[in-house]
């Protein structure tokens, strides 16, 4: 079953197009990469898909229902979304972060209850963050912020997650804490969609990929179709060597410095 | 109510005399040779007095008094004179009044354009910008005369019986010159030495500003036996006030004309006797 | 919770100084006289530190208040503008004044996608000019005392209340709180922007909807405020730092002692402003006195 479907949505700024004519879907429980070169239009499927942005053409349905006809917090209920945003203005503890998550459960002046509390508790046993929960967030480190936004996504209690480069700016042990915080979820049932650049990572994780390149859908598959030195070639104009995982049974991409 | 009706006859035939007597002096037409722009509405009245108004050029919009004062060529206003009207009117002569008008006296003294200055602060300088404006205009006996009319009128009023009790027995005014914020008039002003000379004491005499900015509830300390209102916004109803002596006795004056006791020219002898007649009553 | 009582407290004690403070004796005139004043103090120190703290909270940027967003002035303008026509300085020509003023920092600020922050306090601050100059030149051209004009761009709490005035600052005062209210429910709004528009739209929060209620409201706010106080500046500014300090960054408890504490500073300015001088001192000059080297060391420390 189809949890998310996109048909023929289109983008633009001003005049810029972004994203013309993408179709693809999310099956209900399926860890979807996005991937492609800067300036693809791989956020801004994200963002439409979250509601932040609307399409000019096209439709976007999530379980079967039209998103112009879902109300914001109705639909923050059901996909959470993980933004590039790690800077933090005010100096919030870690758990009245994690605790913003239940917004879209809340009305004006309502307290937050036992379910908001049990679903922020969990959150944050799921990031491993028990240990921070009182540490003002500017205190953290990347890589734990990083985990902090994660947890304030799943206290929201989503059915998919929806992540912009989670692994961006991490090093190697905080990017493979995440990844298998991902991959953890997802077998619990969690859709994801991750845009994501490091092509290995998205090809050791996900279940399939989506290629874009120019604003359209270049090609969609498995890591395996997707991942080979022609497209890589043609949508980045790179000489990339592409070989086998040596325990999985996924692509690997080897770069070839030049001169040697 | 009666005497107050009398009275208003009193103060209106007065008027109608110092104005025709002031009229009168202009009567023999003259030239000065002069051309001038006068900034100080005052100064203008002065001018209409001497009995050379027809070499008035310029005059600001509120040069509004002798009613021919306003047919003359307008350069701007009393705060925003401008500097090309007024220089398009080749003066020879520029009246200006300060401190509010420095700005314009700079600009003018770029171009040297002879300025006469006017600033005054007590009676005293006010008789001699006329006599000097009277020496420059070659009018020396017309300022004589005005100046000897105006010390005539506006002189000091003697109780004798009264000087034992020095003080105590002097009417006690807070005169208003804005609502918002409350203005009042300090010991540096003419208005403060017309009201003492009329046998009054301003209740703000104390302070060194001319025009101060004070708080209502020093004037409700300093409890004044006559209010002198110089706008047009009701004072009677405000919160607090109403234990004030003026305002428990009905001492509160609105009819007087702001121009009577504000511009230091001829016109100070009817506001004196509007003064007089208020602290007699 | 127990913060807010050494907090309360000490507003308590600057209503008492307010009151207790001043040249006259105290009998029962002077007193209505000094809590008429008083209440125009918590309502202006409040109402203004509220809007800064919402505003400093909307734009996540700690420079933004009322003044520095130039709607005070724009406030200040826009009531010039009423009296050259009507006579008296409207609340609604203030509110139109702090609306046009704000709307266009607001599109000089305004890139693709978003908000330059350093911009919208340079905008601000020099429309704030601007407006000032403007009011100046209004003023003037309305035959208005140099005074009167120095009062409505600084602001003072003396300000004569009688009985055709007295019924509009009541209704103003009781509307005031109706909005403060009204604004308080976007607390939790607040907190997750500073987070980043992106996670605060993904949480569900629109973001362009509710920044045009906060704008709206905050304009009629300060155009009430500017309208019977004049534009006293700087409150807005100080008062929601000190209050964080306090209180921490969560929006359902700095804000209500922003109300707090902005009151209490203006009362103790004021208090201030009439022990220093027997004249009446604009209040606007001691919250700038105090103001002015806050904002540069905040700029700095940006």
């Amino acid at each position: 079953m189809n949890i998310i479907e996109t048909r023929d949505i289109s983008f633009s700024y001003n005049t810029k197009e972004i994203l013309t004519n993408v179709s693809f879907s999310l099956k209900q429980g399926e860890f979807l990469g996005i991937i492609g070169p800067n300036g693809a239009g791989k956020s801004t499927i994200l963002r439409l898909i979250c509601g932040i942005l609307r399409p000019k053409h096209g439709t976007i349905t999530v379980s079967g229902h039209d998103t112009r006809g879902i109300e914001r917090k109705q639909l923050a209920k059901k996909i959470a979304f993980v933004s590039q945003e790690t800077h933090f203005v005010l100096n919030f503890t870690v758990e009245e972060i994690v605790m913003m998550g239940r917004f879209p459960y809340l009305r004006a002046f309502q307290r937050e209850n036992k379910t908001d509390y049990e679903a922020r508790d969990h959150a944050l046993a799921y990031a491993d963050l028990q240990d921070f929960r009182k540490r003002p967030i500017n205190s953290l480190s990347s890589g734990e912020r990083q985990r902090v936004v994660l947890a304030r996504a799943l206290a929201q209690e989503p059915a998919i997650l929806i992540l912009d480069e989670p692994t961006s700016h991490l090093d190697l042990h905080h990017q493979f804490a995440i990844m298998e915080l991902l991959k953890k979820l997802n077998k619990e049932g969690m859709s994801i969609i991750a845009v994501n650049h490091d092509l290995n990572l998205a090809s050791l994780y996900c279940e399939r990929l989506i290629l874009m390149h120019q604003g359209k859908v270049f090609e969609q598959g498995s890591p395996k179709d997707l991942i080979t030195e022609k497209i890589l070639k043609q949508v980045y104009q790179t000489e990339v060597k592409v070989i086998r995982h040596p325990q999985k049974d996924v692509p690997h991409i080897l770069l070839n410095p030049k001169g040697e | 109510m009666f005497s107050k009706a009398v009275k208003a006859v009193c103060i209106g035939c007065v008027v109608l005399i110092l104005a025709t007597g002031i009229n009168s002096c202009e009567k023999p037409v003259s030239h000065t040779g002069f051309k001038i722009v006068s900034l100080s509405p005052a100064m203008t009245e002065i001018v209409f007095a001497l009995g050379v108004a027809q070499d008035l050029v310029g005059v600001t919009t509120f040069c509004n008094y002798p009613e021919q004062a306003k047919k003359i060529y307008k350069i701007g206003d009393f705060s925003n004179p401008s500097l090309e009207r007024i220089v398009g009117r080749k003066p020879d002569l520029v009246i200006v009044n300060l401190p509010e008008q420095m700005r314009i006296k700079r600009q003018l003294e770029k171009l040297n354009i002879n300025i006469f200055i006017s600033s005054p602060r007590t009676l005293d300088d006010i008789y001699d910008e006329i006599i000097e404006i009277g020496r420059i205009l070659k009018k020396e006996q017309a300022a004589d005369s005005l100046v000897n009319y105006m010390k005539m009128h506006i002189s000091r009023v003697d109780k004798p019986v009264l000087n034992a009790v020095e003080g105590s027995s002097k009417k006690r005014v807070y005169i208003e010159l804005s609502p918002k914020p409350l203005v009042t008039i300090g010991a540096p002003s003419f208005l403060n030495e017309l009201l003492e000379m009329a046998g009054a004491e301003n209740i703000f005499a104390d302070l060194e500003k001319d025009y101060p900015v004070v708080p209502q509830e020093e004037v409700i300390k300093r409890n004044p036996d006559v209010i002198i209102v110089l706008h047009p916004e009701k004072i009677t109803d405000r919160l607090g006030w109403r234990k004030i002596t003026a305002i428990k006795n009905n001492a509160v004056y609105t009819t007087l004309n702001q121009d009577h006791l504000m511009r230091p020219g001829p016109r100070l002898v009817i506001g004196f006797k509007e003064l007089k007649d208020i602290v007699d009553e | 919770m127990n913060r807010y009582i050494p907090i309360f407290l000490v507003f308590l004690l600057a209503i008492f100084l307010s009151i207790i403070i001043g040249p006259a004796q105290l009998n029962t005139d002077i007193l209505q006289l000094r809590i008429s004043r008083v209440i125009l103090g918590i309502f202006a120190g409040g109402v203004l530190a509220f809007c800064g703290g919402i505003l400093q909270g909307l734009f996540g940027n700690p420079l933004v208040e009322p003044y520095t967003l130039g709607s005070a002035s724009g406030a200040a303008l826009g009531g010039s503008v009423g009296m050259l026509i009507f006579g008296t300085i409207s609340p609604l020509f203030a509110f139109l004044g702090a609306l046009g003023v704000g709307f266009f920092v607001f599109t000089i600020a305004r890139i693709e996608g978003g908000l330059l922050r350093d911009r919208l306090i340079l905008a601000g601050v020099v429309m704030s000019f601007l407006c000032s100059s403007l009011v100046m030149i209004i003023m003037v051209m309305g035959g208005r005392e140099l005074y009167e004009i120095l009062y409505l761009l600084m602001g003072y709490l003396g300000v004569v209340i009688n009985s055709t005035n007295r019924l509009m600052i009541i209704l103003m005062i009781v509307l005031s709180g109706i909005l403060l209210l009204y604004l308080y429910q976007y607390y939790r709004e607040l907190d997750i922007i500073s987070q980043g528009m992106e996670t605060a739209a993904g949480l569900g929060i629109d973001i362009q909807k509710l920044s045009i209620i906060i704008f709206l409201t905050t304009a009629l706010l300060i155009g009430i405020t500017v309208s019977i106080v004049g534009a006293i500046g700087f409150v807005g500014l100080i008062v929601p730092h000190i209050s964080k300090l306090i209180f921490g960054p969560k929006h359902l408890k700095n804000l209500p002692a922003s109300f707090l504490l902005g009151a209490t500073f203006l009362l103790l300015a004021d208090t201030i402003a009439r022990v220093i001088t027997v004249y009446e001192l604009p209040v606007g000059v001691v919250t700038s006195l105090v103001g002015v080297p806050f904002f540069i060391y905040l700029y700095r420390r940006q």
